[in-house]
């Protein structure tokens, strides 16, 4: 889900731009690194690919829907800066250009899909190595992780900001949003990103394994 | 890896439009009556967030059908990101070429 405006309270805008902006700038500079015109078509596309991912929306019982992102993929070929900062330009149009997710959120949306999206797929597909579905573990992770963010920045807003009993921001508890994202995101868009993250990787590792390894770090 | 990652891309976006399929948004994304009906009340802040106008809000061209705009918002971000990254990419050779260095 990308948190839209109105649903976190000012504070936190504030809050999560303090801790998004130093990410982003460092995140630039790795980026610059790695960016040439042997690796431009490649992020790019990639980058494309994680906006397109997130237009499949996947209706779960329970009369919500999710989707995955592509970040662990990103992350797994391309390190996790580089994954961290393409996600974020990606929610950056979703919010101007579409109206998905809020301009005041795209601080947290970050954090969550792009920056914990990206480190926890890279971190685990390390840890993890060339086992066979390594993939599809850290695209899992990757999903749960971002989630968390998530429900974790939107679960607290009623828990400081609330006037006569009434939520002023988005009103439902931590307990609700963890079971409800993070519950939703082990049991569905986290296999689904783990899914596309092996077949994907799979696919696009296939035959040109050393060429590949030269992107890597 | 470059002409695979392009297949993908076309794959997928040829798929685009399956995302359509899901009618529920969650929590009331793009509806504040969702709150409503559910607690009984709008949060403030919900209600009053004043938000940019989109130029394409959740996707829809207005005046064309879903998938139509579907199609044509897959392919404006691809523009877009893409363009962000050559962009980049431009940039930092012009960079190279008047420093010598990095």
């Amino acid at each position: 889900m990308h948190i839209p405006d109105g649903y976190i309270s000012p504070t936190t805008v504030i809050a999560t731009y303090a801790v998004a902006i130093p990410l982003w700038a460092y995140g630039f500079k790795k980026l610059k690194e790695k960016l040439n015109e042997e690796t431009l078509p490649l992020i790019g596309a990639l980058s494309a690919m994680s906006f397109i991912i997130m237009m499949f929306n996947i209706p779960i019982p329970g009369g919500t829907s999710g989707h995955a992102v592509g970040a662990a993929l990103i992350a797994i070929l391309f390190g996790p800066w580089v994954s961290f900062i393409s996600v974020s330009l990606v929610l950056l149009i979703q919010s101007v250009f579409f109206g998905d997710g809020g301009i005041s959120a795209l601080a947290i949306n970050s954090l969550g899909m792009a920056f914990a999206g990206a480190f926890s797929a890279s971190f685990t597909f390390n840890a993890l190595k060339d086992k066979k579905f390594s993939p599809f573990i850290a695209g899992w992770i990757s999903a749960v992780g971002a989630s968390f963010v998530i429900a974790l920045a939107l679960g607290i807003q009623p828990i400081f900001w609330t006037q006569n009993n009434q939520a002023l921001y988005f009103p439902f508890d931590l307990q609700t949003t963890m079971v409800a994202l993070v519950g939703s995101h082990m049991l569905f868009f986290g296999v689904v990103e783990g899914l596309f993250t092996q077949f994907a990787y799979s696919y696009l590792k296939e035959k040109d394994k050393i060429k590949d390894l030269s992107y890597e770090n | 890896m470059k002409t695979k990652i392009f297949i993908l891309l076309g794959f997928l976006a040829v798929l685009a439009p399956l995302g359509l399929i899901s009618e529920s948004s969650a929590w009331g994304e793009w509806e504040n009556e969702y709150y409503k009906e559910l607690i009984g009340y709008i949060p403030k802040g919900i209600e009053n967030a004043s938000s940019l106008e989109a130029p394409v809000p959740d996707y829809t061209l207005n005046g064309f059908n879903d998938i139509v705009s579907y199609y044509f918002s897959a392919i404006l971000g691809f523009i877009l990101l893409y363009g962000i990254f050559y962009m980049l990419t431009k940039l930092m050779h012009k960079k190279q070429e008047n420093n010598g260095t990095l």
